[in-house]
């Protein structure tokens, strides 16, 4: 009798044993893939964030689908050049960082307005209980390259696609800019809250959709970080039927452009200052 | 990658040694490698592990802190969030999307802002209350609710056999 009840006890704990060994081995699983897909695109697009192009580059993405080339043609005629950024859940921030990085580098006032404004996005974490020893690493750093490009003359192009297409140091900016846009939707969470699905408080969409990496942007998040920031930006969306462009503030005069493809982000330089090396913006 | 990476190790490593919160010691095995660290635990006072020292291995990857450590206790445990393996399941060790146990959206996910020792504090809070809705240790989860003279039973072996002392 006892004996048997041992067997089954064992027998059942191994049947446990199995059934976690399985849903451990599921997590593995669909870790490894992602993994997978992430270093798919990471060979088929070897910058974060690449040098300018020709717009003419993004037909090749749309040959098979006519109706975009009346959208590429409607871009042409106000936007000069490109920069792609990586498809990897971060493009937003990631476009939105560099080109703000690189209309500030020559424009004291608007840097220091933006420096301000950053930090007290940061303070207002602090106040609603944010760990600041972690908080304060991310801030430090995104101050401290923020300085170098904007200090003195302003850093060399160059210097700026060497720093957003280092992945560690590229990266740490995004957290930055992630949190910015959390502190801002927190801030303002009871006009946020009427803009967000699937979430019962501003705070929980914060923790699962903005400050964890690769989580894709949209309306929301532009809006939230262009108003924290103070920056102006406008965005050509580009869809199948029709384009539109969206400014934030929509009074504003507009620092830097993206580009928006349903789920991507990339950056813009509008025409007449296609050609130079700094687009005065 | 790991240039942040380690910086921040180091600075959180610091900080713990500065700060030890209570019933905690964590650092690098080896200071040549600061992306696998031994953590020291103490079973929470006035709970069923209490007086037992458990030893866990935390393991990063080089891109941290934008993914969470793995984490694995090196001790036997029978503990619901806790797979016989040894490896810890807790929410704050997942970033969103990455749901083995179907977590709760509000609970507490992994972000870069998350910390060394946050997630210790949450291992803390593991012990002295399982959570029977995520398990990992299905046997212990339904021994926990089901038999609490029994889990108590395996927890005092846990603590015993964490202290060195022989089963009775």
């Amino acid at each position: 009798m006892e004996g048997d009840k041992t067997l089954a006890t064992s027998a059942s704990t191994k049947a446990v044993e199995e059934e976690s060994l399985a849903a451990l081995n599921m997590d593995e699983a669909i870790l490894s893939q992602r993994r997978g897909i992430e270093e798919q695109i990471a060979s088929e697009q070897q910058y974060l964030v690449s040098s300018t192009r020709e717009l003419s580059e993004l037909e090749r993405d749309y040959q098979h689908h006519g109706e975009f080339s009346a959208r590429i043609q409607e871009l042409k005629l106000i936007y000069g050049c490109l920069r792609r950024t990586r498809a990897d859940g971060n493009c937003f921030y990631r476009a939105f960082g560099f080109s703000v990085f690189e209309a500030l580098r020559k424009n004291k006032a608007a840097y220091q307005a933006f420096r301000k404004s950053i930090t007290e996005a940061k303070e207002y974490l602090v106040i609603i209980g944010y760990p600041t020893f972690t908080l304060e690493d991310f801030y430090e750093n995104f101050i401290e390259e923020l300085d170098k490009v904007c200090d003195g003359e302003g850093c060399p192009i160059s210097q700026l696609e060497e720093l957003f297409n280092d992945k560690g140091m590229s990266n740490y900016l995004v957290v930055f800019l992630r949190l910015i846009t959390s502190s801002q939707l927190q801030k303002e969470q009871d006009f946020f809250i009427n803009f967000i699905d699937g979430y019962s408080t501003v705070k929980e969409f914060c923790s699962q959709e903005i400050e964890p990496m690769d989580k894709e942007s949209d309306h929301v998040q532009m809006n939230a970080l262009t108003s924290a920031t103070g920056v102006c930006m406008r965005v050509f969306c580009m869809e199948r039927g029709q384009y539109s462009t969206v400014t934030f503030p929509s009074d504003g005069k507009p620092i830097i452009h993206l580009l928006y493809r349903p789920g991507h982000f990339d950056i813009l330089y509008p025409s007449a200052d296609a050609t130079a090396d700094s687009p005065t913006l | 990658m790991a240039g942040a990476s380690l910086k921040r190790l180091m600075a959180e490593y610091k900080q713990l040694t500065l700060n030890p919160p209570e019933g905690i010691i964590a650092g690098p095995l080896d200071e040549d490698n600061f992306f696998e660290w031994e953590a020291l635990i103490a079973g929470p006072e006035g709970t069923i592990f209490d007086g037992g020292v458990f030893p866990a291995r935390l393991i990063f990857p080089t891109d941290y802190p934008l993914n969470p450590p793995k984490m694995k206790f090196t001790c036997d445990l029978f503990h619901p969030n806790i797979y016989p393996d040894g490896r810890v399941c807790i929410s704050i060790l997942h970033t969103p999307g990455d749901d083995p146990t179907g977590y709760e959206s509000s609970s507490e996910r992994w972000s870069p802002v998350q910390s060394v020792e946050k997630i210790l504090l949450s291992v803390v809070s593991m012990l002295a209350e399982p959570n029977d809705e995520s398990a990992a240790n299905v046997d212990a989860a339904k021994c926990w609710r089901e038999d609490k003279s029994r889990f108590l039973e395996c927890a005092q072996r846990s603590v015993r056999k964490s202290l060195g002392i022989p089963d009775l």
